[in-house]
């Protein structure tokens, strides 16, 4: 008989010891794949959101970043001077700041949205169209302000593409309050960065100067560029050379921005919880296999009177450890693969948290990480049984399982 | 507000004011106190003011911006509208950014947070305590950790059973002779339960003692890490007891269900006859 055999039949001989040691594999298997998910699942879904935008190049005042960003002066002859440059192919540019939306004669507190003024007219940007336009590339003069609102704003006001919607502009440090500007809703769409418990409404910066009360400042927050293909870099090059007061950053610099600040808690606690997983398989598999060979001592011990060799006694034990790990292992894909959607519900509950982006996200690299760090921890548990059954003193084990 | 901070390297004519600034910038820029700097806008230098450096402080760790280097400086606040005020809009001399207000009952913070939005338009008020609206990130953190501790504590329940398991197959003989000398079965499952008691307990105080251990290794680590004050793990009465309300009847079920088996199985076949 093989060792294989042989760990076959000593694991179906106790068949509720084994399907509970399987089962603990599982669960702790299945923690540990949501851990690996959970160690590059923001990275993967955010760089799947900024892919998804067109946009290669971002650029902010040179003090900022993508989460603080301070005002660039003088944008709008940027984004001309930017458009000018043969490595670009798009510039827009990017205003937000917050707002009360009221409905006309309704509640004059209204809801809190975030405004987003830009000239990013069309599709396939920063939003995704689902009724009505987009916003047009030119307002006539004395139009309202164009707005294209966010499916939940739309949902939460009743409103759809026609609607009259008033808008009030939060003006941060100042002791007045804007008038209301009256506006009129052209589309709904999906906003990629729109987290759960926020609403967005899109305007032109025409739009947008007319609910700050101005006629256009030629401030702006954000510039984003798409530049021709493979031209990402000479593009950046060209912009610092334009303006050097601000920060040209590709997509794999914001990636790194945020990687190293805002994920970072998440990518630590999937190392530190991913570690103490290993650690507690490591400690329950040796003991069970230990545990295991305690009982069968004299049933070594005989084996080896009988002439079988330490390496098939050591195979034995080491194919009883794989076949557990490797049982629970598998099972522990499709557990790990629900338990991460229920996890992912959980995080993704947090405030301000894009509906678009995922804590969990699976790629097949994950797979082969779980099956490399379960065997490993599979065959260190079983080398202190092995080590145990090998050098066991085959005449005194006798004699004593006869005696006992 | 960027502030840029080169050391001064000539004495100005006025005596500069003087600021606190945080350790890490005092680390990074290699500051003391008694140090001149200079305070601009931005990097280019706008509005550029000498300060002294009086001293430096540990910024109040905050659990929302954990992650951000706390690169710092607090001054007094004419010292700080006196740069950043616009000359062109007096009002900007007037205005803050935030006003924190400490109330003389707590209980009336959304009757005052009421009048201030009427009285002052644009105004938002904010309580500092936790949100109940579920817009509180750690209420978020909170779940998602009771829930990756639901799946750790399942794991190991059944983990535990399996070794149960194995103990009482050890046991079987024993049982058996116990049993035929005329122990009854009711004290031998009392006797099972006090085992079980004790394992359980023991088991429970010593995961306690090693999470006290341990707290401070994992605190150094992740304060080390992001460089900030912050206490990231704290063992708890409360966590404590709920860990021991956890873990005990688990353990006095687990060895329960192991020995049931041997229980309720003929004394004869236990002892293999």
């Amino acid at each position: 008989m093989t060792a294989w055999g042989l760990a076959w039949r000593t694991i179906a001989r106790s068949p509720a010891r084994s399907v509970l040691a399987v089962v603990g594999v599982t669960v702790i298997g299945a923690l540990l794949f949501d851990m690996l998910l959970l160690s590059r699942g923001l990275l993967v879904s955010f760089h799947d959101l900024l892919e998804a935008q067109d946009f290669d190049l971002r650029i902010v005042a040179a003090e900022g970043s993508m989460v603080h960003r301070p005002p660039i002066a003088d944008a709008t002859s940027l984004v001309e001077a930017i458009a000018r440059l043969p490595e670009v192919q798009r510039v827009t540019l990017v205003r937000t700041e917050s707002a009360a939306a009221i409905l006309p004669g309704g509640d004059r507190a209204g809801v809190r949205v975030g405004l987003v003024g830009t000239t990013a007219a069309g599709t396939g940007s920063i939003w995704t169209m689902i009724s009505g336009a987009s916003l047009p590339s030119v307002t006539d003069a004395g139009a309202p302000p164009p707005l294209v609102i966010s499916t939940g704003l739309a949902s939460e006001l009743h409103l759809a593409p026609g609607s009259e919607l008033q808008l009030r502009l939060f003006r941060p440090g100042a002791a007045s309050a804007i008038p209301l500007v009256t506006a009129r809703v052209i589309g709904v769409a999906q906003f990629t960065f729109e987290a759960a418990d926020e609403y967005t409404v899109a305007t032109t910066m025409e739009g947008f100067a007319a609910a700050e009360g101005t006629r256009g400042s030629g401030v702006a927050e954000l510039v984003l560029v798409s530049s021709r293909n493979g031209a990402g870099p000479a593009a950046a090059a060209a912009i610092s050379r334009l303006r050097p007061d601000v920060r040209t950053l590709s997509n794999d610099q914001v990636m790194e921005q945020f990687n190293q600040n805002a994920f970072s808690y998440f990518r630590q606690i999937s190392t530190v919880l991913s570690s103490m997983t290993l650690a507690f398989a490591f400690l329950l598999i040796a003991t069970l296999l230990t545990m295991s060979v305690n009982q069968r001592l004299g049933e070594v011990a005989a084996l080896r009177a009988l002439g079988f060799p330490r390496r098939r006694i050591a195979a034995n034990l080491l194919w009883e450890s794989v076949l557990l790990v490797g049982v629970g292992g598998l099972a522990a894909l499709p557990v790990g693969g629900l338990l991460a959607i229920a996890l992912d519900r959980i995080l993704r509950q947090m405030p301000g948290v894009p509906v678009r982006l995922h804590f969990f996200v699976f790629e097949p690299r994950t797979i082969v990480l779980h099956a490399i760090l379960l065997s490993v921890t599979g065959v260190l548990a079983a080398l202190y049984p092995i080590w145990l059954a090998t050098r066991l003193p085959i005449a005194a084990t006798l004699r004593r399982e006869i005696l006992s | 507000m960027a502030l840029a901070v080169p050391v001064v390297t000539t004495a100005p004519a006025d005596p500069p004011a003087g600021i606190l600034i945080s350790r890490q910038l005092a680390e990074r820029e290699h500051l003391h106190a008694g140090d001149l700097v200079s305070l601009a806008l931005d990097a280019t230098g706008t509005g550029s003011r000498p300060f002294r450096v009086d001293g430096t402080y540990e910024p109040t760790p905050d659990p929302l911006r954990f992650t951000a280097k706390r690169i710092e400086a607090r001054m007094h606040l004419p010292d700080l509208i006196a740069m950043t005020a616009n000359p062109a809009d007096p009002a900007s001399a007037e205005s803050l950014s935030a006003i924190n207000v400490r109330l003389a009952d707590p209980q009336d913070a959304v009757r005052f947070a009421a009048a201030v939005a009427a009285r002052a338009p644009g105004i938002v008020v904010r309580p500092t305590t936790r949100a109940r609206d579920g817009s509180d990130p750690f209420a978020v953190l909170e779940r998602f950790h009771v829930a990756v501790a639901i799946v750790t504590v399942l794991g190991s329940t059944a983990f535990l059973l399996a070794l149960m398991v194995m103990r009482a197959e050890e046991r079987r003989e024993t049982i058996g002779i116990i049993r035929l000398i005329g122990i009854s079965q009711r004290s031998i499952l009392i006797e099972v339960l006090v085992e079980g008691l004790l394992i359980a307990t023991a088991g429970a105080a010593f995961g306690i003692l090693l999470a006290v251990a341990t707290q401070g290794a994992v605190n150094a680590f992740f304060q080390w890490r992001y460089d900030t004050a912050l206490v990231f793990v704290r063992v708890t009465r409360s966590i404590a007891l709920q860990s021991i309300a956890v873990s005990v009847p688990l353990g006095i079920l687990a060895g329960l269900v192991g020995s049931w088996t041997l229980l309720r199985r003929d004394v004869l076949a236990l002892v293999g006859r």
